[in-house]
């Protein structure tokens, strides 16, 4: 044969083989996609009404930060012990409405397989009840005063580190909970719970500061917001600089109130020290915390945020369930008026609006924790990723906004780091205050004004607040601590119609 | 070699090996035909795998399979061994409802000619320690496994495990000689539960639980076991079982924390909260053999319920479902069904949902017996009326009629005072975690045949208004169900996933009321079974039997109950002895003026009979 021949031989071989080639590759190529990356969209139940979504709709955070629903569907089987206590994902303490499948502001999505994520509402939910034996409300945008974020965010880690996260473990569990077919076996044996292993130990290291021994945890309702900004946004190393500051989950309703006439040459800003310019800035950037990187879709992450923003907007705040002495609360309003109005009322110039340290004197260690230079980074972070926001105030901060008390009923436990437990006890000076106290337990204490927080139900389902730890102190805001005693139960009784 | 052999040496090279090649092809084709045949016995031998079916409702609700023996089933030669190697275990176990001299029979052989049925009828007589019960097939022979066991071919052998019928089939005897007659769908009053798992456990677990053991007694009874068995199939089937029967230890073995259950009785959702989310009952504290004192969500022992026309509780006086479950906690038949086939090993993903739904089927019509024994028909006329008033608005115009306002709503704990360990067992954090069973499991939409000829349609897609829950009203009017906006999204979840997942559980605040119908039968009385009779059950609590025994199947139709005074039965094997001062054994509450303690005897005496036309 000579060299022509074989040159066409081998290029009928070719003609032969490459279609089969192409089509088998073509095949796992498509079987790759269709069960790895294809999105499917939601149920349509997810856009049944606003409260719905706003719970239980996706914001697209399980592209990056999702795991897989039937890693996540063993982890209370496998390891119970790396729970806060018996109950599975109910032991967080997030509102879980019996008969959903998950708890609230935990997202599915199907991008190739089914994947959990969060949105909003794993933080901004409130639930209470009105007697132990009462059916939990659930309300949507108020305080997660219930929900144990520190702890779920170490279940992941802690899971991943454990030598019984493998395919082997995993998928007897997961055998026990539902069929995978060949394509999908294979992919979560040698793909899906590899990567997720790899993926969550990836993130121990970020998680530093939250191992930190010499800091109290977070405990129920509370999270290191600025922390997490810094050393995951924009990733400050080490994710340890010696600040420690939890908040408590803010209610997020009524946020119209921000919206300052744009002539307003000292308008209101957002965040506990004023450290954002508007509600949308927040929404934004709170998001993309749980997205975990940039969104996987610019234009649907912005509806989302947008979405998100209006509905916050325009809920009011909801009414106090337990009868309100009318006239003792109007007795209350005077006192207000004199004592709480200049610095609280919505129309006032000062709510909203950062104020010296110095004149509330509460715990400064949420302020040590940000800076007008991590704003700008983060500002860049978030430009970089072609999203327009008008994002963060590049300055540092002189101190705490006095917040708006809409709904001030269910927003205890109360001050900035949640380290006074009820109403009463902040009119109480500081050495009057419970030193210790536990907070998450959802049975309110219409008296106190405030959660029950003693007593061997609220130790169980709550956890420890030491006011004497780090970012926990209950000190400062000594305004109307010394009025009489009847002043005090007046303008209690007033402050449970806001 | 032969000479002609040598012969054939001259001939051509080319020739000769040309034959080897022929050699070689044969010898290459013997060896794929035989290896192909050798497979295709494999293949047959330990692929095939199918249930044992029945040609009636009856026997496919007896011994028909949920497929749970897929995962956990035993060995058929293991199941009968299992009391004769572990027979020190099932004494220490079941205590004196064992023959005193059962060990010793099982440790004298016998080489008489029926030796080996002789075993299996020891064997039998271990499992009914244990509160089986045994039909005889038509030649008067008992038959291999009791009622409520299923068989299967699968791996290469047949293999058994528990089903519905377990639970809920039991025997009645009109007088002490006379013949214990099988009643279908009544509670399992002398299976004993808590005995079965932990002879199970403890059987398992033991160093006697290995081949070398079981072999030879395996051997004794009758198997004829060969070398594949022997050397391969039952070493890696025991090995395997071990592990299994540890698992099931790891999930069931919660009631070694709690008070004894006694025959007829379980605690069904703290297997649940194991089965979610590891419950993690060897830490639980108190330890009640040790303190005598138990957590007050740690024991939730109730009776066996009966399971007769559950058609007619798919409607209440709001057109809603009734709630099911002692407490109430769901109001959805096929949910309802499914967590308890969860008890039979049989798991989402080997479920076979035919069978189940066939038995859902059978159930909706299947009917109580009625009354045995002779009716004074005046007494029981004049005990109608005190029955309306005092008893109908909760239980039900009749014995088959089930309407009435309240009949399948929950009345609050404070009002029916009860005993409250069961409804604190429920948990609002464990209602909450069985959304997640069943998740993404579609539901099935085929018709399909039952075994006898009925066609099982499945429903429209589920969904509806939402409304759900709601309590008596007038006197007692706390709604107990969620806010409506909740329910309707669950609601619409429910209708768009259209999947097995359960979406009806919710946490209550009391217990349910029940229909009545085959109510002579469902004694001992009040969700944990600690009124005997109903005679006791019309006395203040005070008044009612502080201990009395379970057990017996021998029925006292004076005081509608079964026999709970006698300590022992004929042979002198000892009843259970229920004592109401331990956790969850309370017997206080439906009592009181409304609840009809307080009625005169005569009212009383005519309440009673007219009971018994239920």
């Amino acid at each position: 044969m000579n060299a022509k021949g074989k040159k066409r031989s081998k290029w009928r071989r070719l003609k032969i083989w490459l279609p089969v080639v192409l089509v088998v590759g073509g095949v796992f190529a498509y079987i790759g996609w269709d069960r790895g990356f294809r999105v499917h969209p939601e149920p349509d139940w997810v856009m049944k009404d606003e409260a719905t979504r706003f719970m239980y709709a996706s914001i697209g955070a399980e592209f990056e930060a999702g795991i897989p629903y039937w890693i996540l569907y063993v982890l209370p089987r496998v390891f119970p012990e790396k729970f806060p206590g018996p109950g599975g994902f109910a032991a967080f303490g997030i509102p879980w409405e019996q008969g959903m499948e998950l708890p609230v502001g935990f997202t599915q999505r199907t991008i190739g397989f089914p994947r959990v994520s969060n949105n909003c509402a794993v933080c901004h939910t409130a639930t209470y009840r009105t007697s132990p034996d009462a059916e939990p409300v659930i309300v949507p945008l108020g305080p997660g005063h219930t929900s144990n974020v520190e702890a779920f965010l170490k279940l992941l880690v802690d899971c991943a580190k454990d030598p019984r996260f493998n395919a082997d473990n995993l998928m007897a569990y997961i055998a026990m909970a539902t069929k995978l077919d060949v394509i999908d076996t294979l992919l979560y044996r040698y793909l899906i719970i590899p990567i997720t292993r790899k993926t969550l130990l990836e993130r121990e290291r970020q998680f530093t500061w939250v191992y930190n021994d010499a800091y109290p945890d977070w405990g129920r309702g509370r999270d290191d917001a600025m922390n997490l900004t810094k050393y995951f946004m924009i990733e400050v190393d080490p994710p340890d600089d010696g600040t420690y500051g939890p908040t408590d989950f803010p209610s997020i309703w009524n946020l119209q109130k921000y919206d300052s006439p744009a002539d307003d040459p000292n308008p209101q800003r957002l965040n506990l020290a004023g450290d954002t310019w508007d509600a949308y800035s927040v929404v934004m950037d709170s998001a993309l915390g749980l997205l975990g990187g940039a969104p996987h879709d610019n234009d649907e992450f912005v509806a989302h945020v947008q979405w998100i923003t209006d509905y916050a907007k325009r809920t009011p705040a909801p009414e106090f369930p337990f009868p309100v002495d009318e006239a003792l609360a109007a007795a209350g309003r005077p006192v207000y008026d004199a004592n709480c109005a200049v610095c609280h009322d919505s129309d006032g110039d000062l709510v909203g609006r950062p104020m010296p340290l110095a004149e509330v004197r509460t715990s400064r260690d949420r302020l040590d924790t940000w800076a007008g230079k991590y704003a700008a980074q983060a500002n860049r972070v978030v430009e970089e990723m072609g999203l327009e926001r008008r994002g963060l105030v590049e300055q540092d901060s002189p101190g705490y906004n006095p917040p708006h008390l809409d709904g001030l009923w269910l927003r205890a436990p109360y001050l900035h780091n949640g380290s006074v437990p009820t109403l009463r006890d902040l009119l109480r000076p500081p050495g009057e205050r419970p030193a210790t106290f536990y907070r998450g337990y959802d049975v309110y204490d219409p008296v106190d004004v405030g959660f029950v927080v003693q007593g061997p139900e609220a130790e169980r389902w709550g956890t420890l607040h030491d006011t004497g730890r780090k970012g926990n102190g209950n000190y400062g805001h000594e305004f109307g601590t010394d009025l009489p005693a009847e002043q005090k139960e007046a303008l209690l009784e007033y402050l449970k119609t806001l | 070699m032969t000479a002609t052999d040598r012969s054939l040496d001259t001939a051509p090279e080319d020739a000769q090996r040309r034959r080897r090649r022929l050699l070689l092809k044969i010898a290459v084709a013997a060896v794929v035909v035989i290896g192909l045949l050798l497979v295709l016995y494999l293949g047959c031998r330990f692929l095939t795998e199918r249930p044992v079916t029945y040609d009636t409702m009856a026997d496919h609700f007896k011994y028909g399979s949920t497929r749970g023996d897929l995962l956990t089933g035993v060995p058929v030669w293991i199941w009968q061994a299992m009391p004769l190697v572990c027979a020190d275990i099932l004494e220490s176990v079941t205590g004196d409802r064992l023959a005193p001299d059962y060990r010793d029979r099982v440790a004298r052989y016998s080489s008489a000619d029926d030796a080996a049925e002789r075993r299996r009828a020891l064997s039998r007589e271990g499992y009914k320690a244990l509160g089986f019960l045994y039909e005889t097939d038509a030649d008067g022979r008992e038959r291999t496994l009791p009622i409520g066991t299923t068989q299967r071919r699968s791996l290469g052998l047949d293999r058994t495990y528990i089903n519905c019928a377990v639970c809920h089939v039991s025997t009645v005897r009109q007088e002490p000689e006379g013949p214990a007659e099988l009643v279908v769908g009544m509670p399992a009053n002398l299976f004993n539960l808590y005995d079965f798992e932990h002879f199970l456990f403890e059987c398992g677990k033991s160093s006697r639980f290995s081949f070398l053991q079981l072999a030879p007694e395996m051997a004794a009874l009758g198997a004829d076991l060969d070398l594949l068995d022997e050397y391969v199939v039952y070493p890696l089937a025991i090995a395997g079982l071990r592990e299994a029967i540890n698992f099931l230890e790891d999930q069931a073995g919660f009631s070694v924390r709690q008070p004894e259950w006694g025959p007829g009785r379980n605690d069904t959702f703290t297997n649940n909260k194991v089965f979610l989310y590891g419950y993690p009952w060897r830490d639980l504290v108190p330890d009640y053999w040790t303190t005598g004192e138990v957590h007050p969500e740690n024991v939730g022992t109730v009776d066996f319920p009966s399971i007769w026309l559950q058609g007619k509780r798919k409607q209440r006086s709001d057109g809603r479902p009734m709630q099911l479950h002692w407490d109430g906690n769901n109001d959805d038949v096929e949910e309802r069904n499914l967590n308890a086939s969860l008890a039979t090993s049989a798991l989402p993903p080997v479920i076979d949902h035919e069978a189940i739904e066939c038995v859902e089927l059978w159930l909706e019509d299947l009917e109580p017996p009625a009354w045995p024994f002779p009716i004074d028909r005046q007494l029981a006329a004049r005990g109608e009326p005190i029955y309306r008033q005092y008893c109908a608005d909760c239980h039900g115009a009749g014995g088959r009629d089930f309407t009435g306002r309240w009949v399948g709503y929950v009345t609050d704990i404070d009002d029916v005072g009860t005993d409250r360990y069961r409804l604190d067992n429920y948990t609002g954090t464990l209602a909450a975690n069985m959304g997640m069973t069943y998740a993404k499991q579609p539901r099935r939409q085929q018709a399909h045949p039952c075994p006898d000829g009925t066609v099982y349609r499945p429903r429209q897609p589920r969904g509806g208004d939402g409304a759900y829950g709601g309590s008596p009203a007038g006197g007692y009017d706390e709604p107990a169900g969620a806010p409506a906006t909740y329910d309707s999204r669950v609601a619409a979840v429910e209708a768009e996933e259209d999947s097995y997942r359960y979406t009806h559980y919710r946490k209550t605040n009391g217990y349910a009321n029940s229909p009545l119908d085959g109510l002579w039968l469902r004694a001992p009385y009040l969700h944990n079974g600690s009124v005997p009779h109903l005679r006791a059950l019309l006395e203040p609590s005070d008044r009612r039997p502080v201990t009395f025994y379970r057990g017996n199947d021998l029925y006292d139709p004076i005081d509608v109950g079964f026999v709970s005074t006698a300590p022992r039965d004929r042979d002198g094997r000892g009843y259970f002895l229920f004592d109401t001062a331990v956790p969850g054994n309370g017997n206080r509450g439906h009592e009181g003026a409304r609840y009809g303690t307080e009625l005169p005897p005569a009212d009383k005496a005519a309440l009673i009979e007219y009971l018994k036309t239920f």
